[in-house]
């Protein structure tokens, strides 16, 4: 049996598509999760750091069901309150949102890390120079923050790749259009199609592989020069 | 400048104590004494507005940086300081170039005037984790003063430094004084440091000031131990003859000093050991030290086996003093007491210059 089939190609295609929308929705909203909890002290610290977390412990599928209901024709965000169609549930821009939800407390755990690596001191030695604050931002705390922030771009894309539960929730296993590598190793077990589901498991190490080689590259301490 | 050039009263709290400071002073430069962990950084922090104050009111001059009871509180990047750090804190990812010109305001005409006066135009073009101790604190003392700040901050800056560095770089000290003639504050725990640079020093003991005046008197005092203590005075280079420089510290009275690095008119400020004078109660010749000079016991101190004996050189009036480190046993021999005429007998090479030339 031939492994690289048009449809196995889609699956790849559909899961980097799928794992690269993802990482980048969820980067800008992980970015500023991390900084605030590395940087700010407010009311409620706390609280927001668990829920932060929370996706973490909670089954995908009932970060799934809570998406449904979030985006269903009634939901929060549903054609009801919206006023119009959002076109999301069962389409691949879904399967993007499950991810990122499911990706965002590894990536914002992360750069929480990351911000928190950079000596608070050398932001107040820019503001004593005279810069102001959204150029500390940028020319200081980003780029000494890069590596990491980096690291965590990395791990949301690694973890976006592997989703499972909330997709298949949200975005059903339609291939071609919704079909990722997780899911179509489930369909072909179901199917019975053992080697192609051991050729997409091979396939899926290797890509979380490199990502995972890569976030540990980045987080690895710098040689001295 | 107001009548007090300087006014900070803090008061803050510390992990062990509270910081509680009221200094008001006309000087030009304010020495902070203390040992460490007596809160001598994080008053310059919250000077610098690094950490919140419960209350307090700091004046450079004209500029009002804080007055908590007028609602006052300027913000960090326009409070014009410029901060040098015990432990530099260079950005790690520019290099030296990129450093000194991050203040807002800095310009090349600033690097290239900071980069005369501390002599780092060959270090511009490396990267921070190159430079030796010495060099990140002249950058760092750079990079604050092309930030055209209106008062410095200097905590320490050589603190990190082995004693030997430490008085190779006093000089760069000396010359952004003479050459900036900024108010500043002057955080060290080196007494010969703090004579050289401050017109004023305050003791700062946990949190509190238990002292404030001329270095020389203050110092004497509390900060430094009746053995090793040094003097050090100034002047200006009258003549230069073989090897020695003749500084003259106030009319009529002159000090033969080791000429290195000096030239005529030039400012010399130079360290000379309490314990390395001699004192004699007779005129006395046939003696290879090239300094003898007249001087009037003014105060006679005991501290245990030791004397402290404060004397002032030439003609009364002239205000050049020095401290002179005595045992009882001579102190009774040779019958002296406060008001009595000695000479005081000292090698050229006793006497440390500081600076160069400016």
């Amino acid at each position: 049996m031939e492994f690289f089939t048009p449809a196995t190609l889609d699956v790849l295609l559909v899961t980097l598509r799928v794992a690269g929308g993802a990482t980048l929705l969820v980067t800008p909203f992980a970015i500023a999760a991390g900084w605030a909890l590395a940087r700010r002290d407010f009311r409620g610290k706390s609280i927001a750091e668990t829920l932060v977390a929370l996706p973490l412990v909670l089954p995908p599928t009932a970060i799934g069901y809570l998406l449904l209901s979030l985006f269903g024709r009634h939901g929060f965000l549903g054609e009801r309150s919206l006023g119009f169609d959002p076109d999301l549930l069962f389409t691949w821009r879904a399967a993007v949102v499950a991810s990122a939800v499911v990706a965002f407390p590894l990536a914002a755990r992360t750069a929480r890390a990351a911000f928190e690596g950079v000596d608070p001191r050398l932001e107040h030695m820019g503001a004593t120079l005279g810069l102001a604050r959204g150029r500390i931002f940028r020319t200081i705390t980003l780029p000494l923050a890069g590596r990491g922030l980096a690291a965590a771009v990395a791990l949301a894309f690694g973890r976006a790749l592997g989703e499972f539960g909330a997709t298949v929730i949200v975005a059903g296993n339609i291939p071609g259009r919704t079909q990722t590598l997780a899911l179509a190793i489930f369909s072909d077990i179901q199917l019975g199609a053992d080697e192609h589901a051991l050729g997409l498991v091979g396939l899926t190490v290797v890509l979380a592989f490199v990502v995972l080689w890569t976030v540990e590259r980045l987080l690895a301490p710098r040689r001295a020069a | 400048m107001n009548a007090a050039s300087i006014e900070i009263r803090l008061s803050l709290p510390l992990s062990a104590f509270d910081l509680d400071v009221a200094i008001e002073t006309r000087a030009r430069s304010l020495g902070i004494f203390g040992a460490s962990g007596s809160g001598k950084t994080s008053l310059l922090e919250a000077i610098a507005g690094w950490r919140p104050v419960r209350s307090g009111r700091i004046r450079f001059g004209d500029r009002l940086l804080l007055d908590t009871e007028g609602r006052t509180r300027t913000p960090i990047a326009t409070r014009a300081v410029g901060y040098v750090p015990q432990d530099a804190l260079l950005f790690p990812h520019w290099d030296v170039r990129r450093n000194v010109l991050a203040g807002a305001h800095a310009s090349e005409a600033e690097l290239a005037r900071a980069a005369e006066v501390l002599e780092i135009g060959s270090l511009l073009d490396r990267s921070t984790a190159t430079l030796s101790g010495g060099e990140r604190s002249r950058v760092a003392l750079a990079r604050a003063l092309c930030s055209r700040p209106e008062v410095l901050l200097l905590d320490e800056p050589f603190g990190a430094l082995d004693l030997p560095l430490r008085r190779r770089i006093l000089p760069y000290l000396l010359r952004t004084r003479d050459a900036y003639d900024l108010p500043t504050l002057f955080v060290s725990h080196d007494a010969t440091e703090v004579q050289a640079l401050c017109d004023v020093v305050a003791i700062l003991d946990r949190g509190r000031v238990r002292a404030i005046g001329e270095p020389a008197d203050v110092l004497h005092g509390h900060g430094m131990p009746a053995r090793g203590a040094d003097n050090v005075l100034s002047g200006r280079v009258a003549s230069l003859a073989a090897g020695t420089a003749s500084v003259a510290l106030a009319p009529g009275v002159a000090v033969q000093v080791p000429a290195a690095g000096l030239e005529p008119g030039a400012r010399a400020v130079f360290a000379l050991g309490a314990d390395e004078i001699l004192v004699s109660t007779a005129p006395i010749a046939g003696i290879s030290a090239r300094n003898i000079l007249a001087a009037e016991v003014e105060s006679i101190e005991a501290r245990g086996e030791d004397v402290v004996l404060r004397a002032v050189l030439g003609e009364a009036g002239t205000r050049v003093r020095v401290v002179v480190g005595v045992t009882q046993a001579s102190t009774r021999e040779l019958g002296l007491r406060e008001g009595a005429r000695v000479f005081l007998v000292f090698k050229t090479q006793s006497c440390r210059v500081l600076s160069t030339s400016v």
